[in-house]
């Protein structure tokens, strides 16, 4: 059979800054003449519509998959999961520089919920904030082309195990038609295998063949961490969250969502809500802990005496308002397990101020 | 002159002189000509860490008022924007910490000053600033926890 292609997935920006539009431009161009890499252009993951080309393709691939996009990391991750399209995370070595080297091993083992049915493959996701210039990611993507071709093992594990009926077909007719995009609204030029060994490569652009997406507000849940805990339903008044079959929470109706309200990821002790277009970094889904993500001290110096629950009850109340309702103020929905915080016992704190102790001053 | 006091950040000895005033927002303040030089506690600078940025949002000469959002700090642990401790006016700025910030580390009640203020607001005693300290320390670590998950 042919060889384990890598699906390389740009994802564009918002808006048209030229900067940007240059950068996605020129990977792709690059990218299409690289062998066992098949690149595609789809919109901004975030905005794209659930039968959107783009993710229909998403969809339909099995293999690995490399998804560069604007956003950070677990967002754009979790976007994808909540789409569909789901993998084992795969470690990039291209990372902000602030979150290398005391990076933990949270994710998978940690005591969140997890995502469900994840496939036996791979999923990559680079910021493109990263970098500005297109040879890093040529650099890291070649590597992990190459991870990705010396795992046939695992692939023949996969083989041994119960595809669905879709992989299956995708599997045994590995090259030309487009197996998933199956409803009419697939443009005709988007052919998801174009191999990029061809004699006049062309990457697959699903983003500029429809109108344009709409920019869409919503959060998604990065099940890594959330513990199903349900602080998220009990406070949205909008009735964005629900429960699957086997009670786990979901994002049901992300339509229902207040464009600019973050306040349900401000109140999830686990930080498990990722609003992936807010202007925080920790709402927007960098990598939190201490690492990643400075402590700000600013209430502490001076700053708004609000704390992020005052300041998400705010957020709803100034919703609930606008939508012709009454204000509930601290009345709903208010969390009770960060009033146990207190009496934790050692914590980061703990081991930060203490083990600093042993640092001169 | 007044004896230094001490607060007690877990095992850490954060040393209050007892020879200057301050502020509830962690701010030493000590007479200097006309005016006071305003910097970091000990208290301040042991959360910030290692600091490595210092950027000023206002000109030197302005009025302030007490709250008002003047500056931004950032160190290898945390960011944080800085805030006038009292209603007055900015005289003018350290401007060796501008090329350097590390003095805030090495001598944060000495060369390590932020700026010159002038102003007639009360401000704290050592004994009502170790007060402060002590009534707010249990929030103070609440806050910072809450932002490590």
């Amino acid at each position: 059979m042919a060889a384990k292609k890598l699906t390389v997935v740009i994802s564009q920006a918002q808006g048209k800054n030229p900067q940007k539009r240059h950068l996605e431009e020129e990977l792709a161009a690059r990218l299409i003449m690289e062998p066992g890499i098949d690149v595609c252009i789809v919109p901004h993951l975030n905005d794209m519509p659930v039968d959107h080309s783009g993710l229909l393709l998403l969809k339909s691939v099995s293999g690995p998959i490399v998804v560069l996009s604007w956003l950070y990391p677990r967002a754009a991750r979790w976007i994808l999961d909540r789409q569909g399209v789901k993998g084992h995370e795969g470690v990039t070595l291209l990372t902000s520089e602030d979150e290398d080297d005391e990076e933990l091993q949270d994710d998978e083992s940690g005591k969140g919920i997890g995502a469900g049915d994840v496939p036996n493959r791979r999923l990559y996701c680079i910021d493109l904030r990263v970098e500005s210039t297109a040879e890093p990611y040529l650099e890291e993507l070649r590597r992990i082309a190459r991870e990705n071709t010396q795992e046939t093992v695992e692939l023949l594990s996969w083989i041994g195990g119960n595809p669905s009926g879709g992989q299956l077909q995708q599997f045994l007719t590995p090259a030309p038609e487009a197996p998933a995009p199956t409803n009419g609204s697939a443009p005709p030029a988007a052919s998801p295998e174009t191999n990029g060994n061809g004699s006049t490569p062309q990457p697959v652009n699903l983003a500029a063949d429809e109108t344009p997406v709409k920019r869409r507000w919503y959060p998604v849940i990065d099940y890594s961490r959330c513990t199903n805990c349900m602080e998220c339903i009990d406070f949205c008044l909008f009735g964005v969250y629900g429960v699957d079959t086997m009670d786990r929470i979901l994002v049901e109706a992300q339509d229902n969502c207040k464009k600019g309200c973050p306040a349900c990821s401000r109140v999830c002790p686990e930080n498990a809500i990722i609003f992936p277009q807010h202007k925080s970094p920790a709402i927007a889904g960098a990598d939190g802990e201490v690492a990643g993500l400075k402590i700000d001290l600013s209430k502490l110096f001076g700053g708004g005496d609000q704390d992020s629950l005052e300041t998400a009850i705010a957020e709803r109340d100034a919703e609930l308002v606008k939508d012709g309702r009454d204000a509930v103020g601290m009345s709903v929905g208010v969390p009770k397990r960060q009033a146990d915080k207190e009496p934790r016992k050692r914590d980061e704190l703990d081991d930060l101020m203490d083990g600093l102790d042993d640092m001169d001053f | 002159m007044a004896e230094d006091l001490v607060f007690m950040m877990g095992k850490f000895e954060a040393r209050i002189p007892g020879d200057r005033l301050y502020s509830d927002n962690h701010l030493w303040l000590q007479s200097c000509d006309n005016a006071y030089r305003v910097g970091l506690t000990a208290w301040s600078v042991r959360l910030l860490q290692d600091v490595y940025f210092l950027d000023w949002d206002v000109d030197p000469d302005t009025s302030v008022r007490h709250k008002q959002e003047i500056g931004q700090i950032e160190s290898s642990k945390a960011v944080s924007a800085l805030y006038a401790p009292a209603d007055g006016r900015l005289v003018a700025f350290n401007e060796q910490l501008l090329d350097d910030p590390s003095a805030i580390n090495t001598d944060g009640y000495g060369n390590g000053w932020l700026y010159l203020l002038e102003t007639q607001a009360p401000l704290l005693s050592p004994a009502e600033y170790v007060e402060h300290l002590e009534a707010n320390w249990e929030k103070t670590q609440r806050l910072i926890k809450g932002q490590l998950n």
